[in-house]
């Protein structure tokens, strides 16, 4: 369904993404998905916090990720299609 | 009404002829509008059956019709929530509330009701999304469009540089429901102009109230029906149980998935309509939203950098903690001393005074309203600024945009226990009082959450229980007193870390450690009469709910000091040791001696700190004054008093014993004043669990601190 070129905490600051893949549980994919982020959903990774955490941009919205949340979370880079 | 019965949305008894029903995500200024709306006509209360604290007020203006009547309409806020697939009871109130709406659109106790959908400018997709599960509820909907002016200063968002009135016209037209630009944070300045939306906002709700008006291109169920625990499905699939969502359990999530995927499409939809209509204007030519917005750092960014950094952010965080721990402590003493000053002299005179006026003086009336009721009052109003500094202190965190940084940095610190990050800000200011740290509960997102903190906070060492450590470690350990104190705070820290893994893994095994998955909003000025209204508000709560309790407390202290044993004595003239007060610690005495300070001086003391923990100190004087008045001067003297019965009803072993108290201490209920604070935020139920556990706890780790102490 998708390629699984990186995740959040692995992709650069300030780096254009596309989220690929959401491998959290059901409920959580879906509040996930319920708050704006979703599959094909173009994200900036605009900050790197304490334990691999994330803040990322979508939509003019900033959405502040723990570490291991962020960690399944799959994008790629919107240059590299 | 509510088909789960017990989140009924509450029912104001003195009201206009519309109900009106503020509904949007967290974050979106909707308290700031609702404290707009109804100024210094709202008070506090939790919905019922729930711990979770909704504000209810009514909303005044002035009628646009020849007569120019006054208007008055109830007013509900209702908490933050990004869905109506409640995955929290405080989301499940709102959800409940809006689909009790549905049902009955026109309860006879208050008229008409309409859903006033507040929406935030800066992240409208997300904003829409609960619009469209509001409106497929099909309830009346009238849309208040907020943050308009962050909107237009924003780099990166959809709706950057658009004039607000060109986009709620946009909005309207695609929504097919009045949508009003609002602007409740510069309301004063509003007001002068007439811009700041709040008229036009009443005549839209009158009006839709009148003619009941639904979003287009969604569609509401054909009849009302109970749509208990979940949205109804656009497509008119059932409804599906937003709790069991929540914990993963729905068979159908695919399905559920598919039907959020149809809102979504709407939501496009409707984005891409605003973005044509926008184009077309002549006004905004290249004002449209774009639907994927090119990423610009805005300030909050740049702030970020600094204030999320991996290596600042959590000394930042600590440094804002400790300033909130001195700011009830330090700073707000001098205010506590200035009001107990006040209390006890002149105004305790002035009753007096009055008093023998009327010839009442000098008996157990004067007694009862001076040492009784005033003493009451005296202590709910020395408690005063510490709480209005707390609730001040919060607001500007809160309306600056800090908060939800810091539940983001405290996050893997709380995460052991369940909680969220921000729970970590009241349990450390526990340390200063229990009472502002219960009150700081309320930052947290999730009724269980605010509840299973509300239980620990009592565990934390506030400072009044250190002047009981000092005068028996001083007394007891005098080589070693320093390390007997800080022993003291190592345990405090333990019990909360064991207390909260143990309620995790027996009452509250619900509260799990979710993925964090936060919205921070953009950083921004906090506004002081907002914050203003909010601290009267809190503080006016506080007083009324927790005021009672503390005042009737003492009241009851009065009556078992004042009422004799023997015959000696008459009522309200009698020495603390021929008292009830003194009779009922006797009685108490043997269940305190398995702990080595079974002796009446303790428990009497222990009596009394159920009080307050600073007369502690007081009570131990007045009580060895009592049974020999030349020990009483000098901390050495009362420290001979305190060595010889502890040394005497602990068959020797007076240290062990001494530690097992400063244990019990720190164990058992704080004060009279958190106890009332516990029971106005989270009711009777949790409060009596939780004083009964405090007690039973404290009692079996003294008795195992004293028989493995002794026995050493």
């Amino acid at each position: 369904m998708y390629g699984r070129y990186m995740t959040l905490p692995e992709s650069p600051l300030g780096a254009e993404l596309r989220v690929t893949g959401v491998r959290l549980p059901a409920a959580d994919a879906f509040r996930l998905n319920e708050m704006g982020i979703r599959l094909g959903t173009i994200a900036h990774v605009t900050q790197h916090a304490a334990f691999g955490g994330r803040v990322i941009a979508v939509a003019g919205s900033r959405y502040a990720l723990d570490g291991r949340t962020a960690a399944l979370i799959d994008v790629e880079p919107v240059a590299s299609r | 009404m509510s088909c789960h019965g017990n989140t009924s949305t509450p029912t104001l008894s003195r009201s206009g002829s519309v109900r009106v029903l503020l509904v949007g995500g967290p974050n979106v200024g909707k308290s700031t509008l609702f404290n707009a709306l109804t100024g210094k006509r709202q008070r506090t209360m939790n919905a019922p059956g729930t711990t979770v604290e909704l504000a209810t007020g009514t909303w005044r203006s002035t009628g646009s019709g020849p007569s120019g009547a006054t208007i008055e309409r109830a007013i509900i806020d209702l908490p933050g929530s990004y869905s109506l697939l409640a995955r929290s009871a405080d989301e499940q109130v709102t959800a409940d509330a809006v689909r009790e709406v549905a049902q009955d659109p026109a309860d006879p106790t208050v008229g008409s009701s309409v859903v006033v959908a507040v929406l935030d400018a800066t992240t409208l997709a997300r904003s829409l999304y609960l619009l469209a599960q509001v409106a497929e509820i099909g309830v009346p909907v009238v849309v208040a469009l907020t943050m308009l002016d962050l909107a237009a200063e924003a780099t990166d968002s959809p709706t950057t540089g658009v004039e607000p009135d060109t986009l709620a016209t946009a909005l309207a037209t695609a929504l097919g429901v009045p949508v009003i630009p609002v602007d409740a944070r510069h309301r004063l300045a509003g007001a002068l102009t007439g811009l700041d939306g709040m008229d036009e906002l009443a005549r839209a709700v009158d009006e839709v109230a009148a003619n009941p008006r639904w979003v287009t291109g969604i569609a509401p169920p054909a009849a009302p029906a109970c749509g208990c625990g979940g949205t109804k499905d656009v497509a008119g699939d059932g409804p599906v149980a937003s709790e069991a969502i929540a914990h993963g359990l729905v068979p159908d999530l695919e399905q559920e998935l598919a039907h959020a995927e149809a809102l979504f499409t709407w939501v496009e939809q409707v984005v891409e309509q605003v973005s044509i209509s926008l184009a077309q204007h002549q006004d905004a030519p290249a004002a449209a939203p774009s639907v994927r917005p090119g990423h610009r750092r805005t300030f909050s960014d740049r702030v970020d950098r600094v204030l999320l950094n991996p290596w600042a952010g959590i000394p930042v965080f600590l440094a804002v903690v400790w300033l909130l721990f001195e700011l009830t402590t330090k700073f707000a003493a001098p205010l506590q001393g200035a009001i107990g000053q006040l209390v006890n002299g002149p105004l305790s005179s002035a009753v007096t005074w009055l008093l023998g006026l009327f010839g009442l003086g000098d008996g157990w009336l004067q007694g009862l309203l001076v040492d009784g009721l005033l003493v009451g009052v005296g202590t709910v109003l020395t408690f005063l600024p510490v709480m209005a500094i707390m609730f001040a202190a919060l607001g500007v965190l809160e309306d600056s945009g800090y908060l939800a940084r810091a539940a983001f940095v405290a996050d893997r610190a709380m995460r052991s226990l369940g909680l969220d990050g921000r729970a970590l800000l009241p349990l450390i200011v526990g340390f200063g009082c229990n009472l502002p740290a219960l009150a700081a509960t309320r930052i947290l997102p999730q009724a269980r959450q605010r509840l299973l903190t509300g239980l620990l906070i009592p565990l934390t060492s506030c400072s009044a229980r250190l002047t009981v450590y000092v005068l028996l470690a001083s007394a007891f350990f005098p080589a070693h007193a320093g390390t007997v104190i800080f022993a003291m705070y190592v345990a405090s820290v333990a019990l909360v870390l064991v207390g909260g893994l143990l309620l995790r893994r027996t009452a509250f095994r619900d509260v799990h450690a979710e993925p964090l998955i936060l919205v921070l909003p953009p950083y921004q000025r906090p506004h002081l009469r907002t914050l203003g209204m909010s601290v009267r508000l809190r503080v006016g709560s506080f007083v009324h709910r927790a005021g009672k309790i503390i005042v009737a407390t003492m009241l009851v202290v009065w009556v078992l000091m004042a009422v004799p044993v023997t015959g000696q004595h008459t009522v309200g003239d009698v020495p603390v040791a021929d008292s009830l007060y003194s009779a009922v610690a006797g009685g108490i005495a043997p269940v305190l001696a398995p702990a080595g300070f079974g002796n009446d001086h303790a428990a009497a003391a222990l009596m009394t700190g159920f009080v307050a923990k600073e007369v502690v100190v007081g009570s131990f004087a007045q009580s060895y004054a009592v049974a020999d008045p030349g020990v009483v001067a000098g901390a050495g003297s009362l420290g001979e008093g305190l060595r010889a019965s502890f040394d005497k009803s602990s068959g020797g072993h007076g240290g062990a014993a001494a530690l097992a108290f400063m244990v019990f201490v720190l164990a058992y209920t704080p004060c009279v004043a958190a106890l009332a604070e516990q029971r106005r935020l989270f009711g009777w139920r949790p409060t009596a669990s939780a004083l009964v556990v405090q007690l039973v706890t404290a009692w079996a780790l003294a008795v195992l601190v004293f028989q493995v102490g002794s026995r050493i």
